[in-house]
């Protein structure tokens, strides 16, 4: 009886703690203009494979079957669902271990890593209510945007949205772990990433690429953060493959999950040797 | 002559803070590496699916994508450490201090840092270019060599002036963060060649906003492409905006009304 009662008020502080952060991080989102700015930046690029996908198809008709409309769909649906999944904790993460900051947030009675993922989700909010009716907005405008699929398979892209956003969280979670032993953590990330982009069908749809890298592209993790969901908002997979990357997405949660908390644990006594 | 020994002190300066941390200095040439290949690997998907792009074969698009690099590294090395901080200056007070100098205040703005961070952006984008030359077979003229070198100028004074046009305003507008994203995404367009876009889009790219002056021209010169009056337009292009930025510069610091008084 004691013993739920326990686990009850440990679910409660947590909750609340959970507002209180929320409703902070908000704030932050919230005022910084500097946001706009940020989101034209990482929609240059997609924008850019686009009009060059254009290019091509406008010369050779349709590519392995996609018209020009299919390519409009896939890469503004891509550049929302990146903008949705994408994880910056890494660089958090690397300058609180590495200046000391995380010194001070372990004096706190809540484990730091609640504070990113409530600034994860704030951002999350903000972006849902801001780019998503204007993405809508816009398929409405140019009719050439066409996303066929029924509710259910809605709600499967947004679980897929949604496992991909927490996916790429723990990832960057578990490189920013890094950071207890070395000073390059940010930079390890950002290679990891920067192959993961390919992996990921953000610098162009899985589809286009050759079969073998495709095979290999839907064991790993980073299809779920973009391929995944855009492809399942096409109509383009069926349910055994839909059922298959999550499938994917949550094997690869699972293992993030364990290897940041495993190295959190190990990266701590570290720290706390290095502070004592 | 007194401006030039000033910016070996400056640089020395900047280099002398850079190798305090030498692992860095070398990790970051790999990281530049890496991020070539990543952008040429980025174009091939393209051309598993088609010979040809508006004209442009893989190896000749491969040469605007080691001049995008270059122009990019150069953009990291002089103008983000520079013009970028002008927003930064004029709410803390510290363009007061420069202008309080014996210096040419814009070149003071202008090139007193450098950033060491970006040093082998310009070299390795320059060798893609040499290598896609390798793959094409054949080596640029003197003469092409000649119009690239003029194109190339153009490019990077045009760029260095759009920066300085764009940051002045802060003089009156104090608060304008990230302004810099605005001609780092027009630079971003030029990545591939002007000619993939189409329509309006592309007459925009070129007319109005000069992207096909960052890449393109300077590309098309190396590979024998470009009529000799394109150089010149390029050239009094560039000049005409870098007039024009240094005037706005100097008109604005008329109505520069420190922070303190």
């Amino acid at each position: 009886m004691k013993a739920i009662s326990q686990r009850q008020s440990l679910v409660s502080n947590l909750l609340r703690a959970y507002t209180a952060l929320l409703r902070a991080w908000l704030g932050v989102a919230l005022t910084y203009r500097a946001q706009a700015m940020f989101w034209l930046l990482s929609a240059v690029f997609p924008l850019v494979m686009l009009v060059v996908w254009l290019a091509v198809e406008n010369e050779v008709g349709p590519v392995n079957g996609w018209t020009a409309a299919d390519f409009i769909s896939y890469y503004v649906a891509a550049a929302v669902v990146y903008r949705l999944t994408v994880s910056w904790a890494v660089w958090q993460w690397d300058e609180d271990i590495r200046m000391g900051g995380l010194s001070v947030k372990l004096l706190k009675p809540i484990d730091p890593a609640h504070s990113l993922i409530s600034e994860h989700i704030s951002w999350l909010i903000f972006d849902l209510v801001t780019i998503v009716p204007l993405v809508v907005l816009l398929a409405w405008l140019l009719p050439v945007m066409s996303y066929p699929i029924g509710p259910a398979m809605w709600l499967a892209a947004v679980v897929a949205i949604i496992g991909g956003s927490v996916l790429n969280m723990l990832m960057a979670f578990s490189f920013g772990m890094i950071a207890f032993w070395s000073t390059q953590s940010g930079n390890v990330f950002g290679l990891v990433s920067g192959v993961g982009q390919f992996l990921a069908g953000y610098i162009a749809p899985l589809a286009l690429f050759p079969e073998a890298f495709r095979n290999v592209a839907l064991l790993l993790p980073f299809r779920s953060t973009v391929g995944l969901p855009v492809e399942i908002m096409q109509g383009r997979l069926a349910w055994p493959e839909i059922w298959f990357g999550l499938a994917v997405t949550a094997t690869w949660i699972v293992i993030f999950f364990t290897i940041y908390r495993l190295l959190w644990r190990l990266g701590l006594r570290r720290y706390e040797a290095v502070g004592a | 002559m007194a401006y030039l020994r000033l910016l070996s002190i400056f640089y020395k300066n900047s280099l002398i803070t850079e190798l305090e941390y030498r692992l860095q200095f070398w990790a970051n040439l790999g990281l530049s590496l890496f991020w070539l290949v990543w952008a040429a690997l980025g174009v091939r998907v393209f051309f598993i699916h088609t010979a040809t792009i508006a004209g442009w074969r893989y190896e000749e698009v491969l040469v605007v994508v080691g001049l995008f690099f270059a122009l990019n590294g150069y953009r990291q090395m002089f103008i983000q450490p520079n013009l970028s901080r002008l927003s930064q200056y004029v709410q803390q007070g510290l363009l007061d201090y420069m202008l309080t100098r014996p210096v040419n205040s814009q070149f003071l703005v202008s090139l007193r840092y450098i950033g060491v961070h970006n040093w082998g952006d310009p070299l390795l984008g320059l060798g893609l270019v040499a290598y896609a030359f390798w793959l094409l077979g054949y080596a640029p003229g003197p003469v092409q060599v000649g119009q690239f070198l003029l194109l190339a100028l153009a490019a990077v004074v045009l760029l260095y002036s759009l920066n300085l046009l764009l940051q002045t305003t802060t003089i009156w507008l104090v608060n304008i963060e990230r302004a810099d994203t605005l001609v780092w995404s027009l630079l971003e367009a030029g990545r591939f060649p002007v000619d993939f876009y189409r329509g309006w889009v592309r007459l925009a790219l070129t007319v109005l906003v000069p992207v096909a002056f960052f890449t393109t021209f300077p590309a098309m010169a190396l590979l024998g492409r470009l009529e000799w009056w394109v150089a010149a337009v390029a050239l009094l292009v560039a000049l005409l905006a870098f007039v024009a930025a240094s005037a706005f510069w100097r008109f604005a610091l008329r109505s520069y009304t420190s922070v303190s008084s």
